[in-house]
This record gives C-alpha cells, structure tokens and sequence, in this order.
C-alpha cells in the first residue's frame, strides 16, 4: 500500500488513454486512406476479394495481446486496492438522504452534515485512511474526485477501503449514486492536514 | 402511403392499420410509434441541458429534474432504441431471406400493442399527482420502494416497463422464429445477409435476457405493495443483479441490428461483398456469448461481485469488436466508394461508435471506473455508444431502406445537411461530457459546481444543433413523401433479396425469387452478368490464394 488511488489511477489510465489514442488514430486514418484512396471514379472496378482469414486472426490476436496487457496491469493495480493493511487513521462514514456522518472510533470526534450545511472532516496527508463505509437508508456512493476513487453504500453492508491523500489543502467530495430528492445537494468537503494540525483539528472537534 | 395491398377486412383499411398481421404494417407501426417516443423523450434531454446550462436552479425543481432524466433515459431505451432496432429486423428478416411473411405475426402484432400500452403508462405517469417515474431507468432498491418512492406515477413506470420490455420480447420471437423457420430454399444460415445475422444474434440476446428483466419489475412491484422481497442486506446487490443480467445485454440489443444494418450500407455503397462474412458471423456470436457475462462491471463499485472476472469478460468484448470494425474498414478498401446520405451516417457510425468502444473499455478497469462510474464520463460514454452510435446507424438504415418501404427516394441535401448538424451537434454535446465528469460532476444532478459552467454551457448549445438536425431529418420525410421521387425496385444496386421485389413490397413480398447462392444474391447475378465463369468459381479461387 505505498500509492495513493490517484497514482494508481494516473498509471493505469495514462496506459487506457494512448491506447486508446492510437486505436483511434490508427481507424480514423484508416477509414480516410479508404474514402481518398477507393472513391468511386470513372472506371475503377471495385476488388471481389472478399475473405482474409489469416489476416482476421492476426488481428484478433493483435488484439488479444494488447487486451492481456491491460487486464494484467487492471489486476495487479486492483490487487494493490484491494489489500487492506492495518491503518493508524480510521473513519466511519454514514451516508444518509441527503448528508454524511463521520466518526473517528475511539477518538471521540463526529461530523454530521447535509445538503443545508455540508460536512467538512479532516485527514492526516501522506496516511494510509481506513474508511469503513454504511448507509442509513438507500444507496449512496462516496466518490472524492481528486483522489480518483468511490465506493457504493450499500444498506446492510459495511464498505470497507483505504485511501491515502497526499496534497494538503480542501478537496471536494460527493454522492455519485442517484438517491432521491436532494442527492446533488449530497456533498462533503475533505481537508487534507499535517499531522500536526490533524491532531489540532481532532482536539478542537472532541 | 401504400404498404402492399390491404387486407380484406370487414372495416377496410383503417382495421387493418391497427390489426392487420403483415410484417411491414407491424413493423411500420413500431417504427412511427418508437419515433414519436424519440421525440417525446428527446425534448425532455432538451429541457434538462436548458437547466444545466449555468450552475443553479433556473428552470425546473429537483423533483421535475428526477422526472426528466428517468423518463428521457428510460424513454429511449425502453421505448426507442430497443423497439425501433426490432422494427428494423421484423419489416426487413422476411424480405433479407425470401419468405412471404414474418412469422408468428400475431404474437408480433400483440408485442407492438403491448409495447405501446407500456409507453403510454410509463408516460401516462405525468398526468398523476406525484408525476412520473423519477428513480433513473434502472431504478434501485430501497429508493424505488413506496416508502422512498411513492405515488401511482412509479407504479406506473414499473408496469410501464415491463408491458414494454414485453412487448419488444415477442416481436423479438417473432424475428427469431421467422428465421428459423421461414427461409426461402437455398438460403442457408451461411447464406442469410449481414443484416440477419445480426438480428439473429439480438433475439438470442432478447430472449435470454429481457425476461429477466419482466420478473424483476413484476417484483419491484410486489416489494412496493406488498413488502417482503428485496429485504436486508442482500435486496439491493439482488435487484442491482436481476437489473443488470437484462440491463448489459440489452446494450447490445440497440447495437448489433445497426452494425447489421451499417454493414449492408458499407457493402453496397462500397460497390463490394461485405469483407469477412464468415468472421463477422463468429464474431456476432461470441459478443453474444460474452453479453450474458458482463454484468457485473455495472456493480464494481458495490465491492459485493466479483470484479477480475467480471473486468476479464468485459476487456474480451474488445476482441469481437475489433474483429467487426476489422470487416467494416476491410469492406471500404479496394471498393468503389459512393458517399451518398445513408453511408455518411454509416461512416458516422463506425467513427463515433468507436469513441463510446474505446470509453467502454476504460470503464471495463475497476481502478479506472472507481473515479469515472456515476459521474458524467459515464453519460458521455454511452451517449457516444447510444447517440452518436446506434442513432446514426439507425440513421444509415432509414436512409437506405427508407425507398424500399415507402417507394419514394428521401432528398440527398436535406439528408446531408441532417448528418452534418447531427455529427456536429452530437460531438459538441457529448465530448465535453467526459471532462465534465472526469473534473467531478456526478450524473443525474440539476445543479453543479460553478467552475464546470462553461462546458456544460457548450453541451447545452450542442444539443441544440442536435435539435436542428432532427428537425431537418423530419423535414426530409415529410418533403419526401408529399412530392415523390419514385425509387424503383433497387435505386442503390445493392445486394440482398429485399432490392429484388417491388417497393413497397406487396403483401406476399415477392412474385418471384432468383438463385441464392451467396450471402449477396443479387451482387452474384451482376457479377454473372459481366463475367463468365460463374461467381462461385472465382470466389473459390479467390478463397484458395487466400
């Protein structure tokens, strides 16, 4: 657990992304070659070929090497995720039509707030964050843009992730699931603290 | 407008309008019926892109906005995109293969009444107290429950849905069947046109799928009356389960019947044989496959499926995907290309789908789709996929098939001038989405941060490029069928069966049939016509150097 989700993301979405260009730059071009190149003019008699197979199968397999190569580098990041450490910083959110509650267990702290006054809860930076995710009534997901991550809460369940925060300052954060009413009104702001002020902020909400 | 000859019936014509069996009158009935729907729920996107054209509320309240977005989405997919791609296959499977009728044209007929009831009940929800569905058109448990959701205007939509999901489930059989069963002699399943292929490969899906989806309404309207269904811990994932079996599949459902029906576009327009018949045909049949197995990647974020499996099938969608665009780009090179109205939408099909593909693949990472799921990447995604894809593929087929149905040639300016505002509408409304959505705005919000004004405020102007476009296309049918310009039997020269009787067809569809031979029957009569040695000679020749 050394990267943070927004580096994982970086890494893996920067590959996603010129992949992604080049495929694309790869048809475009393709598709021009054949609109200037095969235009119907005056005696050009169109080809009957009309079967590749060889071709097709190389292409297929062109593509199943760059598809393996995205699943690996998709599950080896996801297996990065998905291993929860013991973390020094615990928080328990609730979400709840149309706000959020954050506790710190045994450290006496709580932050409630909804779409009439939105909740701001504080992290240490450069900490692993053990969330520990609930909903109060329907589903609601806890997405923080910047650290490029979210989670469903899910009534009945407990949603359990680690995200660690780098840059100090404010971040915004958001319900991403459809839940009624007031769900755009569902945000929460996130400030990102030395450990210092970290323990200030703690002391300060006890 | 004369659809073939009408039916002796007591009451005449207008009877037979609402019940006569012919395939072309259900089809057409469906066709016109989904394009009001398109229309309808077309003008709710515009509403909705007027409020969110500067951050805040101007318009309408979060209570209408939830209405907006549930029947627009919900609209045209229940209501457009699904029956109008079936409508496509049932007017054109019959005439692709030679038979006089679809059939089971009486379940089909009962499937378009049963659609139709379903649509006026999903819509019929704004005339009630608390109006009309409002919980997304996937809706979700426990929001969709009385308590979260009350109101006859719900109940309704989940009745609605279901009438709907039903109704396209029976003409889907009857297309399947008819396929089956119904084949003129000598066209063998290695002979039926592309365009039947890839219905073929919907109904598998259809039928697989969307009664999963009649059952799960059915229960989400047992849980809201009587309770006790969706309960605890595992309601929600099961509902979200039911919900996605059929809610993947049927992606592909409002995709295949317009690769089919682009890729008879390519071929004719090309002046070539569609390129890969038999790759094409494999591929069709392993995205089938691998539709029913994707599900899960709707659910990443719920940490309750198990996302490597459900990431591993979804990346292997790139693999028939690739080998169609493969097939459609191979067709064009070494052709003689035509650029008339429907290829122009066919090209815009090809390029646009493939930004929505391409999107589709980074949401199949569950480390990329934790940023990107629920935000406005998402709707960028699949309207790339569903508008700038699917909706220009239907576009390329209307404009093909329309002198085939009607006997009258839709104007090619008025055609080209709907695709460009179109392509550019579509782009400027949709491409700013993904950068909307990637700098955090969630979906299905009336109201944003202010910092996301400007492009949302590009994304509104777009879609009233969009609207223009729309409006031309209207403009070209009815111009179209007031001064009319004969079509004739084949105005394209193209390929398949559907060129070789009269248009319209007459209510048997054909006087006679000519030799089937090929996946191209009519290609191989030209190609006969130039050249002696026979077509299949030279095929084989061909297929041996190869």
């Amino acid at each position: 657990m050394g990267a943070s989700t927004r580096q994982d993301f970086d890494g893996l979405f920067s590959l996603y992304l010129w992949i992604g260009i080049g495929v694309a730059v790869l048809v475009f071009a393709a598709v021009a070659f054949a609109l200037v190149r095969y235009r119907d003019r005056e005696g050009r008699v169109p080809s009957r070929r009309s079967e590749a197979n060889a071709l097709e199968l190389g292409a297929a397999t062109l593509i199943v090497a760059v598809v393996s190569l995205l699943v690996f580098r998709t599950f080896s990041t996801e297996a990065k995720e998905d291993s929860t450490p013991p973390a020094p910083v615990r928080i328990d959110v609730t979400a709840f039509q149309w706000g959020w509650r954050f506790t710190y267990p045994g450290q006496g702290v709580r932050v409630v707030g909804d779409d009439t006054e939105q909740p701001t809860f504080a992290v240490p930076g450069d900490e692993t964050v053990a969330f520990a995710l609930r909903s109060a009534d329907v589903v609601h997901s806890f997405w923080i843009p910047g650290e490029r991550f979210k989670r469903a809460a899910i009534p009945g369940r407990v949603t359990h992730f680690d995200i660690r925060f780098e840059d100090r300052g404010q971040e915004e954060g958001l319900c991403t699931e459809f839940c009624g009413l007031r769900h755009s009104g569902m945000r929460f702001d996130v400030w990102v603290l030395s450990r210092a002020s970290y323990q200030r902020w703690l002391s300060a909400h006890r | 407008m004369a659809v073939g000859a009408p039916v002796a019936l007591p009451a005449g014509r207008a009877l037979g309008w609402l019940v006569g069996t012919d395939h072309k009158r259900t089809a057409a009935r469906t066709a016109v019926v989904s394009l009001g729907f398109f229309l309808l729920s077309g003008v709710l996107a515009l509403v909705m892109r007027a409020e969110l054209a500067q951050p805040g509320l101007q318009f309408v309240s979060d209570h209408s906005y939830d209405e907006l977005f549930t029947m627009h989405g919900s609209g045209m997919i229940y209501l457009f995109l699904t029956p109008a791609a079936l409508a496509l296959g049932l007017y054109l499977v019959p005439l692709q293969i030679g038979a006089a009728d679809a059939a089971l044209p009486r379940l089909s007929l009962w499937g378009f009444w049963t659609y139709l009831c379903g649509g006026l009940a999903m819509y019929g929800g704004f005339l009630t107290a608390d109006g009309a569905g409002r919980d997304s058109w996937n809706a979700s448990i426990p929001l969709a429950s009385s308590t979260n959701t009350p109101g006859v205007g719900m109940d309704l939509w989940v009745i609605g849905v279901a009438l709907a999901v039903a109704g396209s489930l029976a003409i889907a059989v009857s297309i399947l069947v008819t396929i089956v069963r119904r084949r003129a002699p000598g066209m063998t399943m290695l002979r039926l046109p592309v365009f039947t292929w890839a219905m073929l490969a919907t109904t598998f899906m259809v039928v697989a799928s969307f009664p999963v989806l009649v059952v799960a309404m059915g229960l989400l309207l047992a849980e809201r009356h009587l309770g006790g269904v969706f309960t605890g811990a595992t309601g929600s994932i099961a509902y979200q389960h039911l919900f996605w079996f059929y809610g993947h599949p049927v992606v592909y459902v409002m995709f295949f019947p317009f690769v089919g029906a682009v890729a008879e576009v390519v071929a004719t327009f090309s002046r070539k044989r569609f390129f890969g018949y038999r790759a094409l045909v494999v591929s069709l049949l392993l995205f089938t496959a691998l539709s029913m197995a994707v599900w899960g990647h709707h659910m990443f974020i719920t940490a309750a499926v198990q996302n490597q499996y459900f990431s591993l099938t979804s990346h292997l969608l790139a693999v028939p995907a690739g080998i169609e665009y493969f097939d459609l780009i191979a067709t064009m090179i070494g052709g003689a290309i035509l650029l008339r109205t429907p290829m122009l939408f066919a090209l815009g099909f090809i390029l646009q789908f493939l930004i929505g593909g391409l999107t589709g693949i980074v949401v199949a990472s569950p480390p990329l789709d934790y940023h990107v799921n629920g935000s406005f990447f998402i709707v960028a995604h699949f309207h790339y996929t569903l508008f700038a894809g699917s909706l220009f593929g239907l576009l390329a087929g209307v404009h093909y098939w329309f002198p085939k149905a009607t006997g009258a040639m839709l104007r090619e300016g008025l055609g080209k001038l709907s695709f460009w505002l179109l392509a550019i509408g579509a782009n400027v409304t949709f491409f700013p989405m993904f950068f909307l959505g990637f700098d955090g705005m969630p979906r299905r919000v009336p109201d944003y941060a202010p910092r996301l004004g400007d492009l949302n405020l590009l994304s509104s102007i777009g879609a009233g490029v969009i609207a223009l476009g729309v409006l031309v296309f209207l403009a070209n049918v009815v111009v179209s069928l007031r001064r009319r310009e004969p079509a004739g039997k084949d105005p394209w020269g193209a390929q398949t069966l559907e060129w070789w009787t009269s248009s319209p067809p007459p209510r048997h569809n054909f006087e006679s049939l000519p030799a089937i031979r090929s996946y191209a029957p009519l290609l191989d009569l030209r190609e006969a016509a130039e050249a002696w040695p026979a077509p299949e000679e030279a095929a084989a020749k061909e297929g041996a150097a190869a």
